[in-house]
């Protein structure tokens, strides 16, 4: 008994180690958490997946002195979001695109919706579906919130469409009831074409999130 | 030059009926300067290509000639790169954010998130010039969604009150996202 606990201590040294070598950072995780967090990493990068998003995941827990086997579990539920969100965009899919991805769908987004927007818009989609989570996060319903981000993505720039976010945000915050806060800032996008008002100069002074 | 006598018309015409003397080397010089003159200006091949080109044809096509032509062009368009499987475009490059948070009776706060490795000594925040709890920071980012939050004297988590909360904190401790867009 005593040589089978030795050599189990050894491997997960070994492994330990070796999720080191793969990536120093990961040398800030728990003994726990490490060789755990590197199989997960080996599996998503085997898959073709990102495993940025992964590493900072993990990292996030450890700055936030998580238990290691919380980090690993978060991780494992990321790498999966991650290949739900690959599934249905496609292989072409950039890492961000991916992220976001993963995160309207955690959010409750549908696949179909992930596929409509990958179909209406010819850029990039990470914000579309980062502003969906968003919306999603801020308490409006998904389906309304996926109906204003569908209704923009095509033609809206990135810039609209985090506009849109914030006037949401702010009309929520004033009190107003979410599904009224995304229809009077679709009110506002189609109706005057008021967010495109002083975009020069917005861009060049330091954004805020 | 002319008789006194005779008529003006009779003079004129008499004058008109003599005959003239010409160089009898005349016909040679004119006719080297004819061969001189088509051996110096002929026109270069592109001059005839481009004029080949650019005189008006007339061309018979058939109806199924014209289809087959059309159907060859839509063909090479559709597989022109950009259609069909069409690749993710790529994102643009960085803007510069400003993050800004109240944090009253604070001595040091760290910005931290996927920007940083979640590292608390890599983007420490600078207290406003004019005092009081306003601490900022700027970071230049990409286009993407990144998870953030402020470390406060090392122990405390602030989420940003001006920006979206994760939806996905599983580690108990509050954070917020920003998402930069490249249009």
């Amino acid at each position: 008994m005593p040589r089978s606990l030795a050599a189990a201590g050894a491997l997960a040294a070994l492994l330990a180690a070796t999720a080191v070598a793969q990536d120093p950072r990961l040398g800030r995780l728990d003994a726990t958490a490490r060789p755990l967090v590197a199989g997960v990493i080996d599996s998503a990068r085997a898959a073709g997946l990102p495993t940025e998003p992964l590493v900072q995941r993990a990292l996030e827990g450890a700055t936030k002195g998580a238990p290691g086997t919380l980090i690993a579990s978060a991780v494992q539920r990321l790498a999966a979001d991650l290949g739900r969100a690959r599934a249905v965009l496609g292989a072409g899919a950039t890492p961000p695109e991916l992220e976001a991805g993963a995160a309207a769908l955690r959010a409750g987004a549908g696949p179909a919706v992930l596929a409509q927007l990958r179909r209406s818009r010819r850029q990039t989609i990470t914000v579309p579906l980062a502003v969906l989570a968003d919306l999603v996060a801020s308490g409006v319903p998904v389906d309304s919130a996926a109906a204003a981000v569908l209704a923009l993505a095509a033609s809206a720039r990135d810039a609209d469409l985090i506009d849109l976010r914030r006037a949401v945000e702010r009309d929520i915050a004033l009190g107003a009831a979410p599904t009224a806060a995304t229809a009077a800032a679709m009110a506002g996008v189609f109706g005057a074409d008021a967010l495109h008002v002083n975009a020069g100069a917005r861009d060049a002074r330091p954004g805020r999130p | 030059m002319f008789e006194d006598r005779q008529d003006p018309v009779d003079r004129i015409v008499s004058h008109l009926r003599r005959p003239v003397q010409i160089d009898p080397a005349l016909d040679g010089r004119v006719m080297q300067e004819i061969a001189d003159g088509e051996t110096g200006r002929r026109p270069g091949a592109a001059v005839v290509a481009w004029r080949w080109l650019i005189r008006p044809r007339q061309l018979a096509v058939s109806p199924l000639g014209a289809l087959a032509t059309a159907a060859g062009l839509a063909a090479l368009v559709w597989a022109l790169p950009g259609r069909g499987a069409r690749p993710a475009p790529a994102e643009a490059t960085s803007r510069q954010f400003q993050f800004v948070v109240v944090a009253p009776r604070a001595t040091r706060v760290a910005l931290v998130g996927d920007f940083n490795d979640w590292d608390a000594t890599r983007t420490p925040m600078r207290p406003s010039p004019r005092g009081g709890s306003v601490w900022t920071a700027v970071l230049p980012l990409s286009p993407g969604r990144y998870r953030y939050a402020f470390l406060v004297d090392g122990s405390r988590w602030l989420a940003d009150p001006a920006a979206p909360h994760a939806r996905d904190d599983e580690f108990g401790a509050p954070s917020s996202v920003v998402t930069v867009g490249g249009s």
